[in-house]
């Protein structure tokens, strides 16, 4: 099978998915920050009562808090994240990860389960880490830093 | 039988050393493109940049003024660090009044992973998904900054070369 039909056919819940960081909405973020830094994560989501996401702040959002107003830090979540942000379902292929970061400009996105409660995070990082999987070669030789290739190193 | 290919190739009749060579088969086009496709066809130019002694505020401001992920720190058209939103978050957002009138340098990330423009897209790729980086700086052999290649990039390559549906 190749990769594309490999992504048309395989569940978004065979990536490796992320345990999101879930906050509140009256968390200050601040919080939200210290989070995303602990968990090395670049978003955090809001999620209702239902376990439903509802929001979600990201680290170029929060770029742009920065730029625009520091003190902003300590002002609650609600008030800067981003509503109706997009997800996939557990059960959909992994090419609709694909389509959603593309279409919707996005680095992250939400996955939830059959009754849309938040299951996971997913995004870029993890449809690169999908594809490079189907390139071992690739992977192995890759140096590290500025480091020269393996086999150049070795004079091969 | 080493005489008589130096007979032939003496008498005009070149024996081809990869007559029997058979290209590499791809499952589709897909992998065919990550594979034999170049960066160069993916990276962004022109790139943005800030060097290494700009004020990190100055630095914040470019990255939101431009609405991009990431700037790249240059000495000399030369490579030295990269200045992302994920530094913005790990260094800078909790602690901006202390950082705000400090050089980027003492914020970047040092020594980035990068890319050749003659790499592999997949080279590319898998840099991302190894090391982490979501934007992989471009050089040529002199080390020479190029451009940068982003995951959105990336994942407009992907949808471009994926069979159509």
């Amino acid at each position: 099978m190749g990769l594309f039909e490999n992504m048309s056919q395989e569940p978004v819940q065979t990536l490796n998915l992320r345990r999101p960081v879930v906050v509140k909405p009256n968390d200050t973020i601040r919080a939200a920050v210290e989070s995303m830094r602990e968990r090395r994560l670049g978003c955090a989501i809001l999620v209702d009562k239902r376990e439903h996401p509802v929001g979600m702040l990201t680290e170029s959002m929060l770029t742009q808090l920065i730029a625009q107003n520091p003190e902003a830090i300590e002002q609650p979540v609600k008030e800067h994240a981003a509503e109706n942000w997009p997800w996939v379902k557990l059960s959909d292929p992994i090419l609709d990860v694909l389509e959603a970061l593309e279409a919707k400009n996005v680095r992250f996105l939400c996955v939830v389960d059959d009754k849309g409660r938040l299951a996971g995070l997913t995004g870029q990082k993890g449809l690169m880490e999908y594809i490079a999987d189907h390139f071992p070669h690739q992977v192995m030789v890759q140096r590290v830093g500025q480091a020269p290739y393996l086999h150049e190193r070795e004079g091969a | 039988m080493a005489d008589d290919k130096q007979k032939d190739s003496a008498t005009g009749n070149f024996q081809d050393p990869l007559e029997d060579f058979e290209p590499k088969k791809y499952a589709d086009a897909l992998e065919k493109a990550l594979a034999e496709r170049t960066v160069a066809e993916i990276q962004s130019q022109p790139y943005a940049s800030v060097f290494p002694d700009t004020p990190v505020a100055e630095a914040v401001e470019k990255l939101a003024g431009l609405h991009v992920a990431c700037l790249l720190v240059e000495e000399e058209g030369k490579l030295i660090g990269v200045f992302s939103d994920r530094n913005v978050l790990d260094k800078v957002a909790l602690e901006f009044d202390a950082f705000k009138d400090r050089h980027v340098r003492e914020v970047m990330t040092e020594n980035p992973v990068y890319v050749y423009e003659t790499d592999s897209a997949a080279a590319a790729l898998s840099v991302m998904a190894v090391s982490g980086y979501r934007h992989v700086p471009v050089v040529d052999v002199n080390q020479k900054l190029l451009g940068i290649v982003s995951p959105q990039r990336v994942a407009a390559f992907l949808r471009e070369h994926a069979p159509q549906a």
